[in-house]
């Protein structure tokens, strides 16, 4: 028995929800994958709570310092091991029955445990009071130290927290992938739904991973030189290149924009992927394998250097043409999600379609992101990053792309459920989860952008400030829905019930 | 109206939904129709299929290179170049932001002249934006410590006030503290 599951076994609540179902003969491919999604709501569940303490902090008026204590731990608990999690539970999943490769050996177990550790000490230092946000702000956690807002500890631990978690997105995860895409030997007997890399449904996943490692790399030279000092290793005197602002910020965007771009080429491409299994006329297949991966491809040359937007109104010290090719490349990632659009809905049109609340939640999911690309490319603009750069209006982008990438992800997962557990998801709760999550990641994207555009600030302790409560507290309504919607996510996979016979994945 | 769409916080808004709410309404058609109404495979010829799919590509091109092509003249950047280029009087300030404060060489300025703001940071990254009295922002610049050069831009206030500044980059546990004041008289020259 693979020590994944027995870990499964022991974690209370939680862990009832994702008993591997081992007389399948598949615990291979479900066992590291399953202990990655169950802790991943786990750290969705904290995050949620610190979600939901943010705008309840400013309502009674409570320190301040505890509202970026909550912001930085939301932030940092949501991206990374929820959703980021999320995505290598399901993607490693989806890849090993794809490619008929198990997922076990050291690198799963060193994915699961650097993850997990590296956000845990992350979480410490920030309870310590390293307070920087989801970003890091460099040089603000150094400048924090200096000016006694929080320890030199806080800043190791955090700091090595960070390090951890980052050599597994840049490292662990693309390599795994990479080793179960190309190399190792197929095994029939885990092959569920065979599929070659040209395939929409898995190109994107090969895409992404090559985009973590070539755009994390530097981000991973320069962190290594910071952390070499910090522990002493490496003089400060030797790192003087690597501490300079100008550097770190452009290295840890190319990173933080391509993740997500990647994050995003995963999920269309599982989209892609399970989309054709719910056809009604059972053909199971794409309008057009070609067009779904020509969108996967200009989404990745559009999406290396559009990161360029970030840094948009720091002009001239980022040159003007930067700004515009920063701006330009944006709106063609829209072009790449344009062709999507048109192949999902091309696709139903032609064949029809069964619903299931796995296919509503990816549905919708992609209804949301899309919602939130038309946010994106917009605040791409230069005239119109100068008025919404630093509002609210970007941390509704933030929040809309990470969840509504994390309910296509809970839509897959609803889908492959059944293999891992041998269980069914309850639909009722399935369906009325649907609901819940519509409204309240609809509700929220609009609130935050609309305050966006009124000027409320984001990373900001006194909403009350320009007027901006209202704002505030219609943010804490539909967080609350959401909240109650992931609850009920939780029940339909409680309430699940055995699987009748043969099941059809 | 384009001064509205480019100049406004709730102009991006508005293009946001112009964008989003027409694909909600169609995608949510084509769903609806295909899952309930009728689940069968479409009549609709293969060529009428990619007619559209050359119609949508195409709006997309023009909605985008559009909505680019019109944003050029209300850049900061573009407006900025055409200050300079106008040969015109130009009001200095000079800046310099530290936790939690800002160091202004100049608050008060007047309206109808344009004003170079040129702006540093001593410590960590913070912003410099300008809110108009009515809330809305004007323009938001970044500020970046270790530069050998400023963040800078030229803007050309129409109407006197007080006009408040606020960081909007996180910048530690009294950011939300670090707020000043401009002051833009009515131009009597
Ligand atoms: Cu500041």
């Amino acid at each position: 028995m693979l020590s994944a599951t027995t870990i499964i076994q022991k974690i209370p609540l939680f862990g009832g929800m994702f008993s591997v179902d081992r007389s399948t003969g598949l615990e291979e491919i479900n066992s590291w994958p399953a202990l990655m999604i169950l802790t991943s709501f786990i750290w969705l569940a904290v995050a949620g709570l610190l979600g939901v303490a943010m705008p309840l902090v400013q309502l009674l008026g409570i320190n301040t310092n505890l509202f970026y204590m909550s912001l930085t731990a939301h932030g940092a608990a949501l991206a990374f091991p929820f959703v980021f999690q999320l995505m290598i539970g399901v993607g490693l999943h989806r890849l090993g029955s794809c490619v008929g490769k198990p997922i076990t050996g050291p690198i799963p177990a060193l994915i699961y445990i650097f993850m997990n550790l590296g956000a845990a000490l992350l979480t410490v230092a920030i309870l310590m009071g390293l307070n920087i946000s989801l970003v890091t702000m460099f040089p603000l956690p150094v400048v924090g130290v200096m000016t006694g807002q929080w320890s030199m500890n806080a800043l190791i631990i955090g700091f090595s927290g960070i390090a951890l978690v980052l050599i597994t997105m840049i490292v662990l995860y693309p390599v795994q992938v990479i080793r179960m895409s190309f190399f190792e030997e197929r095994r029939e007997d885990l092959l569920l739904s065979e599929r070659s890399l040209k395939d929409p449904g898995m190109l994107g996943m090969v895409l992404s991973a090559l985009v973590l490692l070539v755009a994390g790399i530097p981000l991973l030279i320069v962190a290594s030189a910071i952390l070499g000092a910090l522990y002493g290793i490496i003089p400060m005197a030797a790192i003087g290149w690597a501490t300079k602002p100008v550097v770190f910020q452009f290295v840890f965007f190319i990173f933080a924009h391509n993740l997500m771009e990647a994050m995003a080429l995963m999920v269309i491409s599982a989209v892609y992927a399970t989309l054709p299994l719910y056809l009604a006329d059972g053909t199971r297949k794409l309008y057009s394998d070609k067009l779904a991966n020509l969108a996967l491809w200009i989404l990745l040359l559009t999406s290396v250097t559009s990161f360029l937007h970030h840094f948009i109104t720091l002009f001239p010290n980022m040159p003007a043409y930067m700004a515009y090719h920063g701006n330009i490349m944006s709106f063609g990632t829209g072009v790449g999600a344009a062709l999507s659009i048109f192949t999902i809905l091309a696709t139903v049109w032609k064949h029809g379609l069964r619903m299931a609340p796995g296919l509503a939640a990816i549905l919708v999911g992609f209804v949301l992101y899309i919602l939130d690309g038309a946010s994106a490319v917009v605040t791409s603009n230069v005239a119109w990053a100068y008025q919404l750069h630093g509002t609210m209006w970007q941390s509704g982008h933030t929040m809309t792309v990470l969840v509504s990438m994390s309910l296509m992800w809970m839509g897959v997962l609803y889908h492959h459920y059944p293999v891992i557990t041998g269980r069914e998801i309850d639909e009722k709760l399935g369906n009325l989860f649907v609901k819940f999550c519509s409204v309240g990641v609809i509700g929220a994207a609009l609130v935050m952008l609309a305050g966006g555009s009124a000027g409320m600030p984001r990373r900001f302790a006194d909403w009350g400030q320009g007027g901006w409560m209202g704002y505030g507290n219609l943010i804490l309504i539909f967080g609350l829905i959401i909240g109650i919607a992931y609850i009920i996510y939780a029940m339909s996979l409680i309430k699940s019930r055995n699987l009748p016979a043969a099941t059809n994945y | 109206m384009l001064d509205f769409l480019y100049l406004n916080g709730w102009g991006a808004f508005v293009m946001v939904l112009l964008m989003a709410v027409p694909f909600a309404v169609v995608f949510t058609y084509v769903i609806h129709k295909k899952t309930v109404v009728d689940q069968g495979p479409a009549a609709t010829l293969p060529d009428k299929i990619s007619q559209i799919e050359i119609g949508w590509i195409a709006l997309v091109l023009v909605v985008f290179v559009g909505v680019n092509l019109y944003s050029i003249s209300y850049m900061p950047t573009a407006r900025t170049a055409n200050a300079l280029a106008s040969g015109q009087d130009i009001q200095q300030v000079d800046l310099t932001a530290r936790s939690w404060s800002y160091e202004i060489s100049n608050r008060t300025v007047k309206a109808g002249t344009p004003v170079r703001f040129s702006g540093k940071s001593a410590d960590t990254m913070h912003g410099f934006a300008i809110y108009h009295p009515d809330g809305d922002v004007l323009f938001t610049m970044m500020l970046m410590p270790g530069l050998e050069g400023s963040t800078s831009i030229i803007h050309t206030f129409d109407e006197p006030g007080i006009y408040t500044i606020r960081c909007l980059e996180y910048c530690g546990l009294a950011h939300h503290a670090m707020r000043d004041q401009l002051t833009v008289v009515q131009n009597d020259g």
